[in-house]
């Protein structure tokens, strides 16, 4: 398993790369929310939305296609909701979940897709996101891969030395049961191992980032001038 | 089911996010009270783990397969606060970078699934979890745990105004009652092998957890066992609730409302919006406060 697309397009080095995480965060926050108070109708506010994100995706560089395209895994979710509603006599409400939806999809892609994700929970933190919390989210993603590689390792054995599906259910549920147990059991070792490697290194209790995060004033001339924007534009 | 952003109604959103920040806050007072630091990376791992165990498929009928949600089976390994710890940090992860659940459904899908489901699928344990009937109460707690997050979800939705036809409502609940089953057998099976392995990864039941958190689990299981019996007798009345309270503007939806939000300063949005925000806060105040009685009253 490779590493996440979006992580590979947030090492860039364009504007929007550099800004400071917490301005970032803030005016993806100002976006979701004046998108979430807009009415489904309100076709102007919601394409200047649009405009803006792909404005942003093009000052970042990111892979136009690729991104809207990741951006598509909400629509199987909101395409049965919205045919729902439509069935359900409300047509307006079916499309605004679906277009909302999917602009709030691309809006999160594009900071995920322009900060990496140290940084990104560094910068949560700094906001006051509870510290055990972010360790943890951190020590999650680092390892996932990890994980998830050697799940798939298992999966493929199992592939290997079962016959064809549908029979010997049961033994394969229990067969499955035992591959989860001896995978817990390794990650457990690992993250013994794990913890006496980052003792033996010095480790404080929190992790530091490689440059630290600096707020400066253009960070905060990008948030107020996206923030401002957004709401002149919604208000209007 | 992680509900993506602009789902549910403003007000919705707005006051479970203004619920999750201080209870996430709470659990992880708990957990770091209750964790060396030795277990830190542990967490992080296992949160990996339940992530990597979605590819190991249970075949459980004809032609499908179940996977492991995970809820329960962290509970009773790792203890209750420290599992709801890492189904939130899962939970954010799966926001940020699998676009799998909104940014600001954060709150709604931790309260759903770190705290109501993770409280729910522990309260049996921490029950019974000690006696002669073990595996009954894994099997419930991994049952509930389910039940709990997927009926909150769907009542949350109902009452954004989320228009569901009640065959449509029917239906999920019986799917629900069907992952709850396969995410019970699987738990138990899981946990019985871990313990095979080694015995000491299973937690024992803390007899002396507290009363504030078997308070809340109880809590966690009627509000889900309420949104199920409610979701499945009257979706109606949910809506109609919804309506009353102002969660779901009806009027925005239907009245042709373009030369109002294009007028000149839509004040009227501003004003909301204010009224809004200052009812979050006090939200937000009352359940900060309540989380610090809470502590110090355990800590006394």
């Amino acid at each position: 398993m490779h590493h996440v697309l979006v992580d590979q397009w947030s090492h860039g080095a364009t504007a929007l790369h550099k800004r400071d995480p917490r301005a970032k965060i803030l005016a993806l926050l100002v976006f979701l929310i004046v998108l979430a108070t807009t009415p489904a109708n309100a076709a102007v506010t919601l394409t200047i939305d649009s405009a803006l994100l792909l404005a942003g995706i093009l000052i970042a560089g990111l892979p136009m296609t690729n991104l809207l395209l990741r951006a598509a895994a909400v629509l199987p979710f909101s395409l049965t909701f919205g045919l729902i509603s439509w069935l359900a006599g409300e047509p307006l409400r079916a499309i605004g979940l679906v277009e909302k939806s999917y602009l709030s999809t691309v809006a999160v892609l594009l900071l995920v897709g322009t900060t990496p994700l140290p940084v990104l929970l560094g910068g949560l933190e700094s906001l006051g996101a509870p510290r055990l919390l972010v360790l943890v989210a951190q020590f999650l993603y680092r390892y996932l891969f990890v994980i998830s590689e050697q799940a798939q390792h298992f999966r493929l054995a199992a592939a290997c030395r079962q016959g064809p599906p549908g029979k010997h259910r049961r033994s394969r549920f229990r067969a499955a049961a035992g591959a989860l147990a001896v995978l817990f059991a390794r990650s457990y070792y690992r993250a013994e191992g794990i913890h006496r490697a980052m003792m033996s290194r010095a480790f404080s209790g929190h992790f530091r980032l490689l440059s630290p995060l600096r707020f400066r004033a253009i960070d905060g001339l990008f948030a107020a001038a996206v923030a401002a924007f957004l709401i002149l534009v919604r208000v209007q | 089911m992680h509900i993506p952003d602009n789902f549910l109604s403003t007000p919705v959103w707005a006051s479970l996010d203004a619920v999750s920040v201080p209870a996430v806050g709470l659990m992880v007072r708990r957990a770091s009270r209750e964790l060396e630091d030795t277990r830190i990376p542990l967490l992080g791992v296992m949160g990996a783990f339940v992530f990597a165990a979605q590819m190991i498929n249970f075949p459980v009928g004809i032609g499908t397969s179940g996977h492991l949600v995970g809820g329960a089976l962290l509970a009773c390994t790792l203890g209750a606060a420290p599992a709801a710890l890492v189904m939130t940090a899962i939970i954010a992860i799966q926001a940020f970078v699998f676009q799998d659940g909104g940014v600001l459904a954060l709150g709604a899908n931790v309260f759903n699934m770190a705290i109501a489901g993770v409280l729910a699928g522990y309260f049996p344990y921490q029950l019974w979890g000690a006696s002669r009937h073990r595996k009954s109460a894994i099997f419930a707690g991994a049952f509930l745990s389910v039940v709990v997050s997927a009926s909150l979800a769907l009542g949350e939705l109902l009452i954004s105004g989320v228009k569901m036809p009640r065959p449509v409502i029917l239906v999920s609940l019986a799917l629900f009652m069907v992952s709850a089953l396969i995410e019970g057998a699987i738990t138990v099976s899981v946990v019985q092998a871990i313990e095979k392995l080694n015995p000491g990864m299973v937690q024992k039941p803390e007899a002396s957890s507290g009363r504030a958190l078997a308070v809340l689990s109880g809590a966690a299981l009627l509000l889900g066992i309420a949104g199920f019996l409610l979701a499945s007798s009257a979706p109606d009345g949910i809506q109609n609730l919804g309506i009353q309270l102002g969660l779901t503007s009806k009027t925005s939806f239907h009245a042709p409302l373009a030369d109002y939000a294009a007028g000149a300063f839509d004040s009227a949005w501003l004003r909301r919006a204010t009224a809004g925000l200052a009812g979050l806060l006090v939200v937000y105040g009352v359940c900060l406060a309540a989380g610090k009685m809470i502590a110090r009253r355990r800590s006394a």
